[in-house]
């Protein structure tokens, strides 16, 4: 019966919490928003179809350039352990490792792989 | 009431709507600090209509002064009242006066001395949001139904090859980022333009009285008056494009540069000129943007200067012969190039002027315009200029089309006015 009583005031209490943030709202905003107001400022037209509709972003660009990075970075955590007992050799390689992936970003960006269209 | 005293204060944000004849003035306000001019409705608290209307209700206005949050009033700043805003206070006079009525009827606005207007339009949905369903619910579509009486997004090929949805919007006539009165359909595929339309002009039609160029057609003009407004014209439509690039102190700096302009004194204007190219404006933002077919420039002024071509009406012209002419042509067509030829055009103009002393042009039929070879036998530039827009946005980002677009120099009133003209022979 507690329970229930406990659950009764936290629902009362949400409903009162609710009722009255609306009702400031109304007090503090008395104005209504009209059909003119909800419409998008287009410049003074209306809009001839509504806003919902799915176009294709183009992820896959972006996706090719971060696996790029993110194959460099799995290759750098366990070329960072051994890098002391390799030494410069390690160093080298890397160093050929990262060009390679710097050939494939010019190439991506020489193809507009940056740009957003 | 303390605080709607406070308010009143602050600069008055104000929306612009410039009629035929306005344009230039209206810009001009922006460089007064009692007024701030605002790029939506939902911004502004009074509505600014300036010059030359068509009669009868103008499209998009009562749509754009019902969008503004109350306390809202309109300001008519000369013409005559439009028919829709017949409410409106009217100031007639120079910038001054207007800019002195305009903070007073918003500090009157405000402190509930004048009320606010009320909605013109009806409050009233196209049709009410309902689908199939007993609740609503159901039909076509994502969640059902037509969405208050617009329907959804068809569907058309992607340059991907793949279905997807295409959003047909009317922009404009009011955009603060196009030339007042330029309404464009577009097809977006997201924001990329699949196809662009220039539709109808409310100020299509308006009456417009000749600027210096169209009285320099049939009458002898002072060189130095031809290309001081040659030289102002290009200053005008660059301080615009630098406020759509939110470069607003160099927009202030090209539009003092515009009315602080002396015949011969281009130091100024190189200075201008040295910041927009360190502003990395045309490297980052313009360059290779918007590049027009070379084939469509002949007779277009600085476009077609800006492809390479040395096009320019003046070289025909004896008096501007005697003090030297040559044009002066870039070498690319994309937008950047086009903002760099029209300030070394400034620059020249300045020279130009500087050195014409009280030579004459002009009573031939021919003139050379900011925008290209006007001619009183030829179809006006304008219409042209309006032409090569569906293909040159085509394919372009939404924010580099506005870019493009602004760096064509449309001006839908001349091409209206001479469209007009061209039905009227037609039908006759």
């Amino acid at each position: 019966m507690a329970a229930l009583g406990a659950a009764l005031t936290v629902f009362l209490a949400a409903v009162f919490a609710v009722g009255s943030i609306r009702w400031l709202g109304d007090v503090l905003n008395p104005l209504e928003v009209t059909a003119s107001e909800r419409v998008p400022f287009m410049g003074g037209s209306e809009p001839g179809t509504h806003a919902w509709n799915r176009f294709h972003i183009r992820y896959y660009t972006m996706a090719l350039l971060f696996l790029a990075f993110d194959m460099e970075m799995v290759f750098m955590y366990p070329w960072a352990v051994v890098f002391i007992r390799e030494g410069l050799i390690s160093l080298v390689e890397m160093l050929i490792f990262i060009l390679v992936l710097l050939v494939g970003m010019i190439y991506a960006w020489r193809e507009r792989g940056f740009d957003w269209a | 009431m303390r605080l709607a005293r406070l308010a009143a204060t602050a600069p008055v944000p104000v929306f612009p709507v410039a009629g035929v004849g306005a344009r230039d003035a209206v810009l001009d306000l922006r460089l007064r600090p009692e007024l701030t001019l605002v790029d939506t409705p939902r911004a502004a608290d009074v509505l600014l209509v300036a010059g030359n209307l068509p009669a009868g209700p103008v499209s998009g206005l009562a749509a754009i002064h019902d969008q503004i949050p109350p306390p809202r009033v309109t300001v008519r700043w000369g013409g005559s009242l439009p028919e829709d805003l017949a409410f409106a206070h009217r100031i007639d006079g120079g910038e001054d006066e207007v800019v002195a009525g305009l903070v007073d009827v918003h500090r009157r606005a405000l402190l509930g001395e004048l009320s606010s207007e009320p909605p013109v339009l009806p409050d009233l949905d196209p049709i009410e949001w309902r689908g199939v369903g007993p609740y609503g619910q159901g039909g076509k579509g994502m969640t059902g139904g037509t969405p208050y009486g617009r329907p959804l997004a068809e569907r058309a090929p992607d340059r991907d090859g793949l279905e997807l949805d295409q959003l047909i919007v009317t922009m404009g006539p009011w955009l603060p980022a196009f030339p007042p009165g330029l309404r464009l359909v577009v097809k977006l595929a997201g924001d990329l333009i699949r196809e662009v339309e220039p539709g109808p002009s409310p100020l299509f039609g308006v009456a417009s009285s000749p600027d210096i160029f169209g009285a320099a057609l049939t009458a002898p003009v002072l060189i130095v008056d031809l290309e001081m407004a040659r030289a102002r014209h290009h200053l005008r439509r660059l301080a615009e494009a630098l406020r759509v690039h939110d470069l607003e102190s160099l927009e202030f700096r090209a539009l003092r540069l515009a009315r602080e302009l002396r015949p011969g004194d281009r130091e100024m204007a190189q200075d201008l000129a040295q910041r927009i190219e360190r502003s990395r404006l045309y490297s980052w933002v313009l360059n290779g943007v918007g590049v027009v077919d070379p084939g469509r420039v002949a007779g277009l002024g600085p476009l077609a200067r800006a492809t390479g071509i040395a096009d320019d009406a003046r070289l025909d012209d004896p008096a501007y012969r005697e003090l030297g002419f040559e044009p002066l042509t870039l070498q690319g067509g994309d937008t950047a190039t086009r903002w760099r030829q029209r300030l070394n055009e400034v620059m020249q103009a300045l020279d130009l002027a500087g050195r014409a002393g009280d030579r004459t042009t002009g009573g031939h039929g021919v003139v050379e315009s900011p925008r290209g070879r006007l001619a009183v036998t030829e179809p006006n530039p304008a219409i042209r200029l309006l032409g090569l827009v569906p293909a040159t946005l085509e394919g372009l980002e939404w924010g580099d089309a506005v870019a493009t677009l602004l760096s064509l120099d449309l001006d839908p009133v001349e091409s209206g006015a001479e469209t007009a003209a061209a039905g009227e022979e037609h039908a006759a």
